[in-house]
């Protein structure tokens, strides 16, 4: 299961959420240790350099792109592995709708689009498309090319 | 075209501190809303409100029902919109409004259209939407619809249909199990991602059937699986085959050619799996793990952290076990150690520590001082804890690994890391008998600028056991006395009995201890003062006649001997009063906790050879008390003492209740008589006793009261009394009863089976039985799981003559609550086994 995926600026304010299958309780714990994980180990980190992480049977990994910090969480066959693949896509795609490693402004300019794209990526803890042109065809209800 | 919302990097400058949606509240955007209802939609302006809306739920914004509720019936409106990025937004805040049951109604005749739509897209949209809202009763009519989509010829449909049924599973069991054929179709499909939802789906559909499970595998092993999730699965799914299927006769394991073939693979992920499946594998073997070994060393050299930090944290894992394997990978790890990482670099130092051999010891603890100081206290922790470890495994290198924990000892640390390196050095100086002289040197440096009180005592005390039996005695004294004058008032106090044990056992520095003591006579602080008072006492110097040698060290070195939890129980109970308090009547009882002992894996079985239980504070008192009486002196050990048994109904003038106490071959009876009257004296009282039916009987107990004035007789009849078998057992239990059962052998064992007649239930028999036997029941035992039709219990115990029992009771439920019991004794003494069946026999 992908526990979740979490955007932040690097201040540590949340941009996106979105948990899957985390009890509500539990949700302020797993945003104020990610961001603290960020705060302590994204400093001077190059946009999309992978880092790593696990706490108890959990994996994180996360990554900063532009001014926005990335975390994906997940558990099970969702580990670190999974979860760079899920990360790669989620980049990947974010770069695309914003034409470069966006800024604050800019990903919440294009906020729609990159809750479409998430929608798309990860749908309710499972991963559903890896692809992303077929994901950037999908938003727009356009079916993919390549069948 | 420009979006309005869209500035251009020329000015960046504002842009930096201006969010679009900077000052956004709820109740706005809800009034925003109703343009939803408008008669000509705007599309662009519809789009943005929902993206505020969106924010507002990224952020955490709690919508009330009503709010909720009037925002989904105007977004239904936007289903007349033929825009398609609308359309899009539109399937999106449905999902994330998640309507209720009631509500959902609304929508579903849009979405069913959208479902059945030639445009593809509207399909898969409308039945992720759909999946996403719906309940069990909508699911059976857009069931054949779903099935249809399963084998669409568009990728997105058919996954969108596969991820639906996976969540569908876990609400709707029955009815996703029957697209299995549909899904099975699915997995031969040619895109990549459908094969991955399909086979996820299908295995879920099956997983509680072995042998489905095993085809599938059997199936796929052999084709062609295109898609590296897919094929993860795949090895997953195996791995779960070869474990329930164990190693074939000739020594080969199935499917490992398949695990094998799967670390050439094209895919990384895939090499990963495989690797990490094969590494998993039971009672797995070194020809069998060197080429996932290789592939994984691979890995540590990748410019990935994510693939560095994977292998080195299943290499982590394989060295617990085979830690000979990883050996070859030790000189990638060593690089490994200044991984930007930092969980990379501890998995690497924690590897590398595990399978290290002697030689490269020194420079292993070389590369790690350096890197010790910028990690985390946590991760200095485990590293902490396997330089231990390694210590134990190589004493001989005892030297190093000590001066390392005494350097990082002196470094920055917090409370946690501190105690584990205290601990660390404690354990390494009683295991190792070299390193204690040294440690405690480390130690005593440590506690000359420890800023937790905690560790300071807890060294001091250490240091007071220790310390005296080193060939130099003196040179602690120092540290020591450092405390008392340094320090607050819980360390000098500690300091002070520390003292005071150098003193006991170090003749040679007694008179200059007691010149340090008396000095603490004048501290600030009443403990310090009242210890090194009483240790001068103990120990002559103050020049008051000396208690012997064996005596002081007794009391500064024994142990309490009674549990300290309970002691700290009775001190907070004991009242002031004239009376001091007596530590004999704290009780000695550990509370049993059957369940926890059970669960501590720690705890090694010792079967019979421990020592029974103490017998509790009470039984103490009664023997103290019957050995007061002339009479009963001569009766030897005590060796059981009864609950007390009423004689009386409850709410009599006078309550009598009696306590039978066993001796090897007496039984003497105290009865207790209780005046409920305030305003009546009882006086004389007596209990007369009619033995008739009775065997032998040695004693009466008179007990009487004080006289006042003149007084009434009276006669009162008491209950009759039984002395039963179950008097003559001591309730001792055992922690590990097979360990016990087997130790005991079956020289002394009987068997035999009875017929309980009909019960109410397997408890009612099972605590009958141990009622009637007084043993103690083993192992949580005696709880029987509802329902059950037989049940076993396990008893164990001490007979009079002090011979060990050990019962086993297999009970089971026969025709109309017909209870039988298969009864096995196993004993010191076959006599005492006969006992307890015609105990059992005769109840």
């Amino acid at each position: 299961m992908l526990l979740a995926v979490l955007f932040s600026n690097s201040d540590g304010n949340i941009l996106v959420e979105r948990f899957n299958g985390v009890p509500a309780e539990e949700r302020l714990h797993w945003r104020s240790f990610l961001v603290k994980l960020g705060a302590e180990n994204l400093k001077g980190v190059k946009n999309e350099e992978l880092l790593v992480a696990c706490h108890k049977s959990v994996y994180i990994v996360y990554t900063v792109l532009g001014d926005v910090n990335i975390y994906v969480v997940g558990k099970d066959e969702y580990d670190e592995l999974a979860l760079s693949e899920a990360i790669f896509v989620i980049t990947s795609a974010i770069k695309d709708i914003c034409g470069k490693p966006p800024t604050e402004r800019l990903f919440l300019d294009k906020y729609g689009k990159i809750c479409l794209c998430l929608d798309e990526i990860v749908w309710t803890g499972l991963l559903e498309n890896i692809d992303k042109d077929r994901i950037k065809r999908l938003v727009r209800l356009k079916p993919p090319t390549e069948f | 075209m420009a979006q309005p919302l869209v500035k251009k990097d020329d000015d960046r400058d504002d842009e930096m501190d201006y969010s679009p949606f900077m000052g956004i509240e709820k109740g706005a955007v809800l009034q925003e809303a109703r343009v939803f209802n408008d008669p000509q939609l705007d599309a662009r302006r519809c789009s943005q409100v929902i993206t505020k809306l969106l924010y507002l739920l990224n952020q955490g914004e709690a919508f009330t029902k009503v709010e909720a509720t009037e925002v989904f019936f105007s977004v239904t409106k936007l289903f007349q919109s033929k825009d398609i990025g609308l359309r899009r937004m539109v399937y999106l805040i449905i999902k994330e409004l998640s309507p209720s049951a009631d509500e959902v109604i609304i929508v579903t005749s849009s979405l069913m259209k959208d479902m059945n739509s030639r445009t593809d897209m509207y399909r898969a949209n409308a039945i992720r939407v759909l999946c996403r809202i719906t309940d069990g009763t909508l699911l059976t009519q857009i069931e054949r619809y779903l099935k249809q989509a399963i084998v669409d010829k568009n990728p997105v449909v058919a996954s969108a249909a596969l991820v639906s049924g996976i969540h569908l599973l876990q609400t709707n069991p029955e009815i996703v199990k029957r697209w299995s054929n549909e899904v099975q179709e699915a997995v031969q499909s040619r895109a990549a991602l459908v094969q991955f939802h399909a086979l996820a789906l299908l295995h879920q559909i099956r997983q509680n059937d072995r042998l489905a499970v095993s085809k599938l595998v059997t199936s796929l092993t052999k084709g062609s699986v295109r898609s590296p999730l897919a094929q993860c699965l795949l090895i997953r799914y195996t791995s779960q085959v070869i474990r329930e299927s164990g190693i074939s006769q000739t020594g080969d394991r199935p499917f490992y050619d398949y695990l094998e073939s799967c670390l050439r693979h094209k895919a990384e992920m895939v090499i990963f799996e495989a690797a990490r499946a094969i590494t998993e594998l039971n009672g797995v073997t070194t020809r069998e793990l060197t080429p996932a070994i290789t592939v994984l060393q691979l890995f540590l050299s990748s410019s990935k952290p994510v693939l560095r930090f994977a292998a080195v944290r299943t290499l982590n894992k394989v060295a617990m076990t085979h830690p000979m394997a990883v050996t070859n990978c030790n000189i990638d790890m060593e690089s490994l150690i200044s991984d930007q990482n930092r969980s990379i670099a501890t998995l690497a130092i924690t590897t590398l520590l595990k399978t290290g051999n002697e030689s490269s010891v020194d420079r292993l603890m070389k590369q790690i001082t350096n890197f010790m100081s910028d990690i985390a206290d946590e991760f200095k922790i485990v590293v902490v804890e396997a330089i231990r470890s390694l210590c134990l495994k190589f004493p001989l290198k005892y030297r190093s690994l000590m001066n390392f924990l005494s350097n990082i000892l002196r470094e920055e640390g917090g409370f946690e890391y501190k105690k584990a390196i205290v601990d660390s050095i404690v354990i390494l100086i009683r295991d190792i008998p070299d390193a204690k002289e040294g440690g405690l040197l480390h130690l005593c440096e440590f506690i000359e600028d420890c800023e937790f009180t905690y560790l300071s005592t807890q060294i001091l005390h250490f240091l007071g056991n220790e310390g005296p039996k080193t060939s130099d005695p003196s040179k602690y004294i120092r540290y020591i006395y450092n405390r008392v004058i340094l320090e607050n008032a819980t360390v000098r106090a500690s300091a002070v009995s520390t003292l005071a044990k150098f003193g006991a056992l170090v003749d040679s520095l007694k008179p200059r201890i007691f010149v340090l003591l008396k000095r603490c006579l004048f501290d600030s602080d009443d403990e310090v003062r009242d210890r090194a008072t009483l240790y001068l006492n103990t120990l002559g110097g103050d020049g008051a006649v000396v208690e012997t040698d064996e005596e002081v060290k007794e009391f500064l070195f024994g142990s309490l001997g009674v549990p300290l939890t309970n002691l700290e129980t009775s001190l907070k109970n004991y009242e002031p009063s004239d009376e001091p308090f007596d530590i004999h009547s704290v009780p000695k009882e550990v509370k049993s906790q059957p369940l926890a002992e059970k669960k501590a894996p720690g705890k090694k079985p010792t079967g019979l050879a421990a020592p029974p239980v103490a017998p509790t504070s009470t039984v103490d008192a009664y023997e103290r008390l019957l050995s007061s009486i002339p009479e009963f002196a001569g009766y030897g050990k005590l060796f059981k003492s009864s609950a007390p048994v009423e004689l009386t109904e409850a709410e009599t003038e006078y309550a009598v209740n009696v306590v039978k106490h066993i001796f090897d071959s007496h039984v003497v009876f105290q009865y207790n008589c209780t005046n409920t009257i305030p305003e009546q004296l009882l006086e004389n009282v007596s209990v007369i006793v009619d033995a008739s039916e009775a065997e032998e009987f040695a004693e009466v107990d008179p007990s009487t009261g004080e006289a006042e004035e003149d007084g009434v007789e009276d006669e009162y009849q008491l209950e009759d009394l039984e002395v039963v078998s179950a008097d003559y057992m001591l309730k001792v239990g055992v922690s590990n009863f097979r360990n016990a059962w087997e130790s005991l052998g079956a020289d002394c064992e009987k068997i035999d089976e009875y017929g309980l007649g009909p019960m109410e239930s397997l408890t009612e028999a099972v605590n009958a039985v141990i009622s009637l036997l007084g043993m103690q029941p083993c192992e949580g035992t005696e709880v029987v799981p509802s329902n059950s039709r037989s049940h076993t219990c396990l008893l164990s115990g001490v007979y009079i003559g002090n011979l060990k029992v050990l019962v086993r009771l297999s009970f089971g439920v026969g025709g109309p609550k017909e209870v039988a019991m298969k009864l096995a004794v196993r004993s010191e003494d076959i006599s005492v086994s006969d006992a307890i069946h015609e105990i059992v026999a005769s109840g």
